[in-house]
């Protein structure tokens, strides 16, 4: 709910709709939100010192994570896990066509694999460690992503710089939300007199930096001319419906 | 009442259909250091705890549940209590001993595999039910687990079984075989624990030689669907390289 409520309250009046559903925009709005956040760990730091009954942060008790919490992670970690899968697929079927027609575009698009496979690794980590099940359409996702960069690959640099654009663009947004989340949870502690304890702090810090690394894919992909692919409306459209559907299957499924 | 069929129908379902059965074990998000907080308020866990030392004389029954109530101290509240009655005993019974399992067995040594732990696990928890005393009266527990309305329960807890055996095992793998493995130890779990119950031999050597054949088939036919999706991958990679090599542009 409190997630609802903040994420309306950021994305809603900030900029008119058609603002809202260009990419550019978005990562801008993404970029003030990541400050915003960076200047809340600041103040909350900074008050510690001056809370005299527990002066060291690790005296302060770890908070409880409600059932709908741990639910949330459950479901969000799996959900980061199958498109950190997704997005190696993705590079894995494209890299052949685009580095054979680029050779140039190498260093960049290995790069970009070597981040993919690191977030995956992170997630795949985090899942066997809280004993997270994998989505069950696993094998989907696997066949779908690599249909999808195959496609993308062959159709040349633009397009598949379109698909990173769109997939990133999604998948920004969606990291974001999870950030959001985390800091109301951590602004919940903080008023209890609670720290959200190694584990999560640790996580905010990994997704917040998984999220950075993706945003920096996107501007890769429009300084690559994403926005020459032909038809650009139709192909980030599609790819961008199927990451959110994606999404909320995996989240429930 | 129902009989043990219910879950053998179960366990006869395909190997590749058993995790639409077996709806997946919904544990959200443990914590490092997870207190395996137990679903059972001190009344109940007494009373039950007391119960379980009557089932090898009176079975999984009323009667066990009204002396282990008398012993604990109470006096007839169990009905209140346990509204699921005899259930209520057995689902005891099954949700201590699976979280009671990582005390039992410990695996010092480092180059054993996860197969072979897995093996180690099964029997360890089979031997539970023996030292419980309850192998005997096992058909009527699991009589009352294939009542339609126990079902959904007895299968979850199953299924949670089976994962806190994989992650015993030391299991970490998050990827598509994840269903598969679950799905297929819950089915060999549950049929060499039926077959444990008409076990005559002298230490469940038997069951053990079952469970070994079980564990074989697995090995052999079990996991056709995984290697078939990673059989279609490698078919799929090995075709486009050699068109690649051949200078087809994909
Ligand atoms: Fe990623
Ligand atoms: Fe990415």
């Amino acid at each position: 709910m409190a997630s609802i409520a903040s994420r309306t309250a950021l994305a809603g009046p900030a900029l008119p709709l058609k603002a809202r559903i260009i990419p550019l925009a978005f990562q801008l709005q993404a970029r003030s939100r990541n400050s915003n956040g960076a200047k809340r760990t600041l103040t909350f730091s900074a008050a510690t010192p001056h809370d005299g009954v527990h002066p060291e942060h690790s005296s302060r008790p770890k908070k409880v994570l409600t059932k709908a919490q741990k639910q949330f992670l459950d479901s969000a970690l799996r959900v980061n896990q199958a498109g950190e899968l997704a997005a190696t697929r993705i590079y894995t079927s494209q890299n052949p066509p685009i580095i054979k027609a680029h050779p140039h575009l190498r260093p960049l698009m290995k790069h970009m694999y070597d981040q993919e496979a690191g977030h995956f690794k992170t997630f795949n980590g985090l899942l066997a460690k809280h004993r997270i099940r994998p989505t069950a359409m696993y094998p989907v996702w696997y066949a779908a992503s690599s249909l999808l960069g195959w496609s993308t690959g062959v159709m040349g640099r633009e397009a598949a710089m379109a698909c990173t654009e769109a997939v990133e663009t999604e998948i920004g947004d969606h990291y974001n939300s999870q950030v959001r989340e985390l800091l109301v949870w951590e602004k919940e502690a903080k008023d209890n007199g609670e720290t959200l304890g190694p584990e999560l702090e640790a996580l905010l810090v990994d997704i917040r930096r998984i999220r950075d690394e993706e945003l920096e894919h996107l501007d890769h992909a429009v300084e690559q001319d994403a926005k020459e692919a032909n038809p650009y409306e139709l192909l980030t459209g599609v790819i961008r419906a199927g990451c959110r559907g994606a999404i909320w299957v995996s989240e429930r499924v | 009442m129902a009989s043990p069929a219910v879950v053998r129908t179960i366990l006869r379902t395909p190997a590749a259909l058993r995790p639409l059965l077996l709806r997946a074990p919904r544990a959200a998000y443990h914590e490092q250091h997870h207190d395996q907080a137990t679903p059972y308020g001190d009344a109940e866990r007494t009373i039950l705890s007391h119960a379980l030392a009557y089932v090898p004389a009176h079975g999984f029954t009323q009667e066990a549940i009204t002396f282990g109530a008398k012993d604990a101290g109470y006096l007839d509240v169990s009905r209140n209590l346990f509204p699921k009655g005899t259930f209520d005993l057995v689902m005891y019974h099954l949700v201590t001993q699976r979280q009671g399992l990582k005390d039992r067995i410990q695996f010092p040594d480092e180059t054993m595999g996860v197969g072979k732990k897995v093996r180690s696990l099964v029997i360890e928890r089979l031997r539970a039910n023996a030292d419980a005393g309850v192998v005997w009266r096992w058909q009527e527990a699991l009589g009352v687990m294939s009542l339609a309305e126990n079902i959904p329960a007895s299968l979850r807890e199953l299924g949670l079984l089976s994962d806190e055996m994989w992650f015993l095992a030391g299991d970490t793998s998050v990827d598509g075989s994840w269903y598969t493995k679950r799905a297929s130890l819950s089915g060999i779990y549950a049929a060499t624990e039926v077959f444990q119950t008409t076990d005559q031999s002298t230490e469940f050597k038997d069951t053990e030689q079952f469970l070994d054949r079980r564990l074989e088939e697995l090995r052999v036919t079990g996991s056709a669907v995984g290697n078939t999706m990673q059989w279609m991958g490698f078919q799929g990679g090995a075709l486009m390289n050699m068109l690649r090599s051949k200078g087809v542009r994909i």
